[in-house]
């Protein structure tokens, strides 16, 4: 089954690059570089699907203390992680041509940045804590806190950004208008959720394999 | 515009560099859990789950 | 006994505790008037530049002493073998988190009103005409930072690297109150009205209630075994 899922993740990826590149046309004002954009929104996307997963994960365990449940929450942390690193490294790349630097404190970069901080440390903790059963305990707290400040982070960060900069810059967003552009984002954020879910399938057996 | 090729390939690049690298890593953990099992530790503290 | 008395007699026990011995407040009255001496140093003789950066600066001694403050909450149980006294109190564990998180919200109270006095001493900022306004952000943001605070503590106490991983886990979590409260103490200190800053306050009040309702539901999970 696992298997499965990972042809199918590899093919969707080789589409969704296809889409991207081949199919997809040159976008007039920011050029080739709003290509990025069929790599980094599909990975916020995958990144906010595995946090809403460590959050059921987390109420589930605390619910049952079926240590599936926490099987499922640290491996979906994990690679949320990586997906969300992935966002931010791939929005800074977008940035550098498209606004001049590297990083800016716009609200979306910064909830991201924000968001990973936070999910690094529930990763720390679960390294950190020697006993199973409180890990699995305190890593849901954590996970349950962290998800719901999410949207908490997102007004406050909004807030913040309308006090300090009125946006005179045009931030790269996608263009809705252009349907080719929305099938090439479709096919990628599939292709990216096929791969989420192959990677969480094998992270979670590895963490029943190591349980025994 | 000029063609900003290169931070496209930048970001894909390292995009598959960061994929890749997990799945491998993934790929060595499950083979040294299957391999000899509860004898797999890795070089620094692991991100166990529960065990 | 009453859930209320129980949260009472840990908040009395630790009031009391910390009147006896007084060594953590005064190790943090110390701290706030070293932290003024650094800021002054770290921002350089300017005057208005050490002025315009107030508010963050005020938010951060908070933040620091808080840490430290904050990180120590379970410290007197797990050094004296009370934790499993925690553990083994009968009823509702939550009464637990109140009863220590008011007397953290007292301490933090306390520390923030000695750098409030210090920094528009020292700094020579007025900080009297706004006061009241600026007593009720100061309390939305302490209230903010403690209940996290006094929840997570009681997790660290348990972990190895527990002095690195407390900042860690606390510090992302209240970037939101960070942001609100620095926002709306600078508001204040311009000398605008309260209302110009009631979205923050909401922000803020609306928070509290999530990491409070939260610390209340998930406290029984961390004092367990």
């Amino acid at each position: 089954m696992t298997r499965v899922l990972g042809w199918l993740a590899a093919l969707g990826l080789l589409a969704g690059v296809a889409a991207g590149f081949g199919y997809a046309p040159r976008e007039a004002i920011q050029g080739n570089v709003q290509r990025i954009m069929y790599l980094h929104v599909p990975s916020v996307l995958t990144a906010y699907l595995a946090f809403g997963l460590v959050l059921l994960g987390s109420i589930a365990y605390l619910a049952t203390r079926r240590p599936g449940w926490d099987r499922l929450a640290a491996s979906a942390a994990e690679i949320g992680v990586l997906f969300t690193a992935i966002t931010i490294v791939s929005g800074s790349i977008w940035g550098k041509p498209t606004w001049g630097t590297w990083w800016t404190w716009d609200a979306r970069l910064t909830s991201t940045a924000i968001l990973l901080l936070v999910y690094v440390g529930y990763l720390m903790l679960r390294g950190l804590v020697d006993d199973a059963e409180a890990r699995g305990r305190y890593a849901a707290v954590v996970g349950i806190l962290g998800a719901v400040n999410i949207p908490i982070v997102h007004f406050s960060v909004k807030w913040w950004r309308a006090l300090h900069q009125p946006s005179t810059i045009l931030g790269p967003g996608p263009s809705p208008i252009d349907p080719a552009i929305g099938l090439a984002l479709l096919v990628n954020w599939i292709a990216f959720t096929l791969l989420f879910a192959y990677f969480l399938a094998r992270r979670i057996e590895i963490a029943r394999l190591e349980e025994t | 515009m000029p063609a900003n090729w290169s931070y496209v390939l930048a970001a894909y690049g390292l995009a598959a560099v960061a994929l890749f690298g997990y799945w491998r890593h993934l790929a060595r953990r499950a083979r040294a859990l299957t391999a000899r099992p509860g004898a797999a530790v890795s070089h620094r503290t692991p991100n166990r789950t529960t065990s | 006994m009453t859930y209320v008395r129980r949260a009472w007699i840990v908040f009395q026990k630790d009031l009391l505790i910390e009147r006896r011995s007084k060594e953590q407040t005064n190790a943090l009255l110390f701290f706030c008037l070293v932290l003024l001496f650094l800021f002054q140093f770290a921002l350089g003789p300017d005057r208005d530049r050490l002025a315009a950066a107030l508010p963050g600066l005020l938010w951060l001694g908070f933040i620091l002493a808080g840490l430290l403050a904050l990180g120590r909450s379970f410290l007197a149980e797990r050094e004296n073998d009370c934790w499993e006294g925690l553990r083994l109190t009968p009823g509702d564990k939550s009464a637990i988190y109140l009863g220590k998180l008011a007397g953290n919200c007292v301490l933090m109270a306390a520390v923030e009103l000695v750098l409030v006095v210090l920094f528009g001493v020292f700094y020579n900022v007025d900080l009297w005409t706004p006061a009241a306004p600026l007593a009720l952000v100061l309390a939305l943001g302490t209230l903010g930072l403690a209940s996290v605070g006094t929840l997570f503590a009681a997790m660290t106490t348990q972990a190895r690297a527990r002095e690195l991983l407390f900042p860690v886990l606390l510090l992302p979590v209240q970037v939101p109150v960070l942001l609100a409260t620095v926002s709306a103490t600078q508001a204040l200190l311009l000398g605008q009205p309260l209302a110009d800053v009631a979205h923050w306050l909401k922000l803020l009040a609306g928070a509290d209630c999530v990491y409070v309702t939260i610390g209340i539901l998930t406290f029984e999970f961390v004092l367990e075994a």
